[in-house]
Formats: C-alpha cells, sequence, structure tokens
C-alpha cells in the first residue's frame, strides 16, 4: 500500500506541472468566458514572455547549482542603457540594443568572475550586485525615466509581425536556442554535470569556473534581453523597472521542475512554469479577483511544486 | 515591550549628547572666523527614486542656494524606521530646521516627536504624519482624486463604466485617492465601477493590467482612472494598441513630463498637476523662517490644478 502510494505521487510529480497547468486552464475557460479566445492567449504569452527569457537565464544558472538574484537589476541598467541610446534620430537601432546586451553580457560576466575567483557563495555575490545594478540604473537615469524614444525601438518589442506579437516571436526563437544549449550542446552537458556533482564534474577534467562563467553571462544576456524588450514595451526606460523579477524567474524556474540542488531542470519546464503563473495572473485579473489573493495562490503554487519535486527526488 | 523605548531613548539621548558635545566643540572652531552663521536644514526624503520626490528636492536645492541656506539630504529609502533615525542624526548635528518627506502616517510620526522635543523646528513636506509638525507644506491628495474623477464624470455626463487602478495598496496617496474618486462615484449614481485593481504604480503591470481588462469588459468601458501618471500610460498604451483609445477616457494625476506629453498628443485625456516646485521652495521658506524664530503658517495647501490639452501651455514651460 505504501508503495503504491508513492508510486502513485512520484508519477504525479513528474507530470504534475502538466496537469496542474491544464486544470488550471480548464476551469479558467469555464469560469471566465474570455479567458479561452486567440486574443487573450497572445495576450498571456505577451505579458509572460519578459519572465520566461529571465527564467530561462536563471534556469542555466540553478541547474549548475548557483543562483541569481541580479536579474532584476540588469533588467533595469539594461533598460536604462539601451533607452539612453534610443531617442529617434540619433542612433541606428542597432546601437541601443547592442549597449543594452553588451551592458547585461558585462554585468553577468561580473558575477562569474566574482563567484569562480572567490569562495563567497552566489547567493551573497549577486545579493551584491542586485543591489549595485539598481543603484547604477539610478545613476545612470538620474532617477528619473528616459522616454522619447524611437519607433523602430519601440518597434522591437511592441510591434506585431503578421499579427504575432513581437515579443512572442522573440520568446519563441529564445526557447529553441535556449533548449539546443541545454540538451545538444557540450556545453549544456556540463552545465547539468558541474550541477549534478561538481567534485565529479572536477575530476573528469571539465573547467569549472569557465563554465559558470558562460553561464552567469548566458544569464545577463539574457536579462538584457529583458530589459530591452520591456523598455520598447512601455516605450520608457524606468530606472525602477524590474524590482522584484528576479522572484518571479526563479519560481517559474522552480514550478518548472528545476531543482535549487542544481543538476536537473529543462527549458520546457522553465517555460511552462512562467506561463501558469501568467495564466493565474491574467485568470485572477478576468474573475476580477484581488491581487491580494494572486500572491496566495502563487505562493501555494510555488511550495507545491517543491513539495512534489522533492518527493519525487527521494523516490529516484 | 513597554520597557525598549524608554532604554533606547536613554540610550539616544547618550549618544547624541556625546555627539552634540563633540559638534559644539568642532562649531566653535569654526565660528571663531566669520560670525555670518549659515542656517543648516536637514531633509530627509521618502525616497530619491521616486521622480516628484526628486523633483521636489531640486527646488529645495535650488531655492536653498538662492537663500545661501546650506541643505543636508538623506534618502531613508521609503523606510520609516531609516527616516526615524535620520532625523535623530540632524538632532544630534544640531542642524536649525529639519524638512521630512515622512514615509508613512504612524511609522515616521516619533521624528516630529523627537524634533519638537529638541527644540528644532521640524516641517513636513508632501505628507503628513499623525503627530503635528511646526509647519506642513503640501497638497491634499484626495482633493487631486475628486479632480481627475469629476472631470470623468462630466466628459460622460453623469453616465456611464469606469475601472480604476490602485497604487500599492495600503500607501497614503493610494487610499487618499480612492477615498476622493469613491467621494464623487457617489454623487454620481449613474458612473458604474465595473472594476478595481492594483497596479503597484508601475507603467508595464498597468499596461498588462489594461489588457487582460479588455479582454473581460471590451467595449464596455468608458474610462479608466488610474492613480497615477504611470499606470495611465500604461493604459493608454493597451488601449492604443487594442484600437479603442477613441472610445475610451483616461485620466489620471500627477503630471510627470511624460503624461504631459501624452496630453499634448491626445492619447491621455487629462491629468492633475501636483505642484512640486512649490512645494519644494514653500518647505524651505518655512523652514529658514522657523529657523530664524519668525512665525510661519501651521499649513500651507498647494492646490492641484486639472491639466487637458486646453491648458496644457503654461504646464509645459515649467
Amino acid at each position: 500500500m505504501e508503495n503504491s502510494y508513492k508510486e502513485r505521487l512520484r508519477g504525479l510529480g513528474k507530470y504534475g506541472l502538466f496537469i496542474a497547468f491544464f486544470a488550471i486552464c480548464l476551469t479558467l475557460t469555464f469560469l471566465a468566458p474570455t479567458f479561452l479566445t486567440v486574443q487573450n492567449l497572445m495576450i498571456i504569452v505577451t505579458q509572460v514572455s519578459i519572465n520566461a527569457l529571465l527564467a530561462f537565464g536563471v534556469t542555466f544558472v540553478i541547474i549548475t547549482g548557483g543562483i541569481d538574484l541580479s536579474v532584476g537589476s540588469i533588467v533595469a541598467v539594461t533598460g536604462i542603457a539601451a533607452a539612453t541610446f534610443a531617442h529617434p534620430d540619433t542612433y541606428p537601432v542597432i546601437v541601443p540594443i547592442g549597449m543594452g546586451l553588451l551592458a547585461g553580457l558585462a554585468f553577468g560576466a561580473f558575477n562569474g568572475f566574482i563567484i569562480t575567483r572567490s569562495k563567497v557563495p552566489p547567493f551573497i555575490v549577486t545579493l551584491g550586485t542586485m543591489t549595485v545594478g539598481r543603484g547604477l540604473a539610478l545613476i545612470l537615469s538620474k532617477g528619473r525615466p528616459i522616454s522619447n524614444l524611437s519607433d523602430s525601438f519601440n518597434f522591437i518589442g511592441g510591434g506585431k509581425i503578421l499579427g504575432v506579437p513581437t515579443l512572442i516571436l522573440i520568446l519563441i526563437v529564445t526557447f529553441i536556442i535556449c533548449s539546443v544549449i541545454l540538451r545538444k550542446t557540450v556545453l549544456g552537458r556540463y552545465m547539468y554535470a558541474v550541477g549534478g556533482n561538481e567534485q565529479a564534474a572536477r575530476a573528469s577534467g571539465i573547467q569549472l569556473s569557465t563554465v559558470k562563467m558562460v553561464v552567469y553571462a548566458l544569464s545577463g544576456g539574457l536579462a538584457a534581453l529583458a530589459g530591452i524588450l520591456l523598455t520598447s514595451r512601455i516605450t520608457t526606460g524606468q530606472p525602477n523597472a524590474g524590482a522584484g523579477f528576479e522572484l518571479d524567474a526563479i519560481a517559474a524556474a522552480i514550478i518548472g521542475g528545476t531543482s535549487t540542488s542544481g543538476g536537473t531542470g529543462t527549458m520546457t519546464g522553465t517555460l511552462l512554469g512562467a506561463l501558469l503563473i501568467g495564466v493565474i495572473s491574467n485568470g485572477l485579473d478576468l474573475l476580477n479577483v484581488t491581487s491580494y489573493y494572486q500572491q496566495v495562490v502563487m505562493g501555494v503554487i510555488i511550495i507545491g511544486a517543491v513539495v512534489l519535486d522533492s518527493l519525487n527526488q527521494s523516490t529516484r | 515591550m513597554k520597557q525598549l523605548p524608554v532604554s533606547s531613548l536613554g540610550f539616544t539621548l547618550l549618544i547624541s549628547a556625546l555627539l552634540i558635545g563633540c559638534n559644539q566643540s568642532a562649531s566653535n572652531e569654526k565660528s571663531g572666523g566669520s560670525d555670518g552663521k549659515k542656517i543648516v536644514v536637514g531633509a530627509t526624503m521618502l525616497s530619491m527614486q521616486n521622480e516628484f520626490i526628486v523633483n521636489v528636492h531640486d527646488e529645495m536645492a535650488k531655492k536653498a542656494e538662492a537663500d545661501g541656506v546650506e541643505l543636508i539630504t538623506v534618502d531613508a529609502e521609503r523606510s520609516a524606521l531609516k527616516q526615524v533615525e535620520q532625523v535623530e542624526s540632524f538632532i544630534a548635528q544640531h542642524v536649525d530646521a529639519i524638512i521630512m518627506n515622512p514615509c508613512e502616517v504612524e511609522a515616521s510620526s516619533p521624528a516630529v516627536t523627537k524634533a519638537l522635543a529638541a527644540k528644532i523646528p521640524i516641517i513636513n513636506v508632501n505628507s503628513e504624519t499623525s503627530t503635528k509638525p511646526s509647519a506642513f507644506v503640501g497638497s491634499d491628495d484626495v482633493e487631486s482624486a475628486r479632480i481627475a474623477m469629476k472631470f470623468i464624470a462630466e466628459k460622460l455626463n453623469g453616465k456611464g463604466n469606469i475601472l480604476m487602478m490602485h497604487g500599492y495598496m495600503g500607501q497614503a496617496a493610494q487610499i487618499k485617492r480612492e477615498q476622493g474618486a469613491q467621494e464623487i462615484l457617489k454623487q454620481y449614481p449613474n458612473l458604474k465601477l465595473l472594476a478595481h485593481q492594483t497596479a503597484e504604480w508601475d507603467r508595464a503591470k498597468g499596461m498588462s493590467l489594461m489588457e487582460n481588462w479588455i479582454q473581460s469588459f471590451g467595449s464596455q468601458i468608458n474610462a479608466v482612472f488610474a492613480q497615477n501618471d504611470e499606470m495611465g500610460l500604461g493604459a493608454v498604451k493597451a488601449l492604443t494598441d487594442a484600437g479603442l483609445k477613441d472610445k475610451v477616457l483616461v485620466v489620471s494625476i500627477d503630471a510627470i513630463p511624460d503624461a504631459l506629453q501624452a496630453v499634448k498628443k491626445g492619447s491621455l485625456d487629462a491629468t492633475v498637476f501636483q505642484n512640486a516646485e512649490q512645494q519644494g521652495a514653500k518647505a524651505i521658506e518655512a523652514a529658514v523662517k522657523l529657523a530664524k524664530g519668525q512665525p510661519v503658517e501651521k499649513e500651507t495647501l498647494i492646490p492641484f490644478q486639472l491639466v487637458t490639452k486646453q491648458n496644457l501651455g503654461e504646464f509645459l514651460k515649467q
């Protein structure tokens, strides 16, 4: 009896996320007539895309057994960096994009550098750079939003191509690239190896510090992409943008089955995690439920996901 | 718990006494040369990450420089606890007057009590504390929402469906702006509040919330009242993208530069101007007078003004 019960729970853990996702979608379809429409689904994916991009980067980091708390601040810094160069009739649109990405990659690489060169845990290093980043964003913008951005810049995160919002297209492309990196490349295999068993990974000749540097730079780069797109979507660079985003991103990764102890996790899971958060938030808005309850629901789901994950691990 | 304040007060007094001792010897040396004593004003601001507060402060700095006043500014970073500590350190530094832009109604009150006990005049700027300071300079947030909602009511001829976006729930500005809006809604029974929800003063959140609302209410929406411009501009963006902006009225509060540009373009229908310049300048004025022992008005209320396309010109210049 005991065994079959555990067996069943284990099965639920494996498919729990899919089951939960479809159960919630089904419930919302019945409760809110406007939920299951092409337009609303597109809106959900658009709203989710920024968080999903951050969550992809964080997933890489968590798989190697690390954590990145600085992504929300990187969104602000890179958004400001991009907005500064995005005024109409100044630079071609590639310049703000390039500056933003460069700032994000540099920020991420700096995280990686400090983490690999010192023995300070990633939690503390990125907690520090989170504050540094927020400060930098305020310094660069003098505490004020930067607006009056060019139409071509505003198009990248706010436009539509053949009726599909650009954010959705960018999300799909980035998702495919991240999945390929994780599953089909040597780098991806090294990430799992480092997170699964650092000693063994080192013994087998993997350059731990290189893998970690790349992982944090990737996270910074993806946060920069998110920052640029957010700035473009709301047509203004805001120094306080992205506050708290790191927690949503980590939540998406964890709900998606990425283990905080490292070594496991998939991009599909993370995407589904982000979508789940988005669906709940959209659905509760449609049902006109106050945001207080939204926070409670979200917290319960995060804990539920981690509990299922731990059950899964103990029976493995 | 009852014991704690007494002992911590004792400790603070001891430390302040020590600091005052040091400070006095230092200032004696300083003032040895010249007799023309410069007035020193300490200011603690709610958050220097907030554009409006930064504007108020810029004007304070400008006015202080013009009047030959030394202004020391610290950022309370939205923490009332930090703010009280900052005022304590101003008291220890023996500044001539303190300007406080309170973080919270209740939790920032001890700062007022402490300054008054140390016989240093304290001026609250922009928002209030429950303990009355030497002087208050600011505007009444309830009034701003009344003005905004009244504009909507008149534009809709007293009939229609309205959505309201709240700021951070529980903050003084959110509570007062909701109160003002509800007062006007009561006067117009045919105005219906379809839904209200927080977008946390944030443009991106306002935009997402509006997108979701458009899905639920669509063409039923007649007007949106956002408790600040950031959220209002997010709503404008979502409505424009959905091709609904021509049919929906959007009104918000603060008159930040972006909002004025949007009013100019006609995408935002109206905003309500809170006069940061006057708040900053009047606060310094009151501080200087009080430092010199001159009488001042207990309460200086700077009126809000509705900004629409018609009177936009006078605000764009500022």
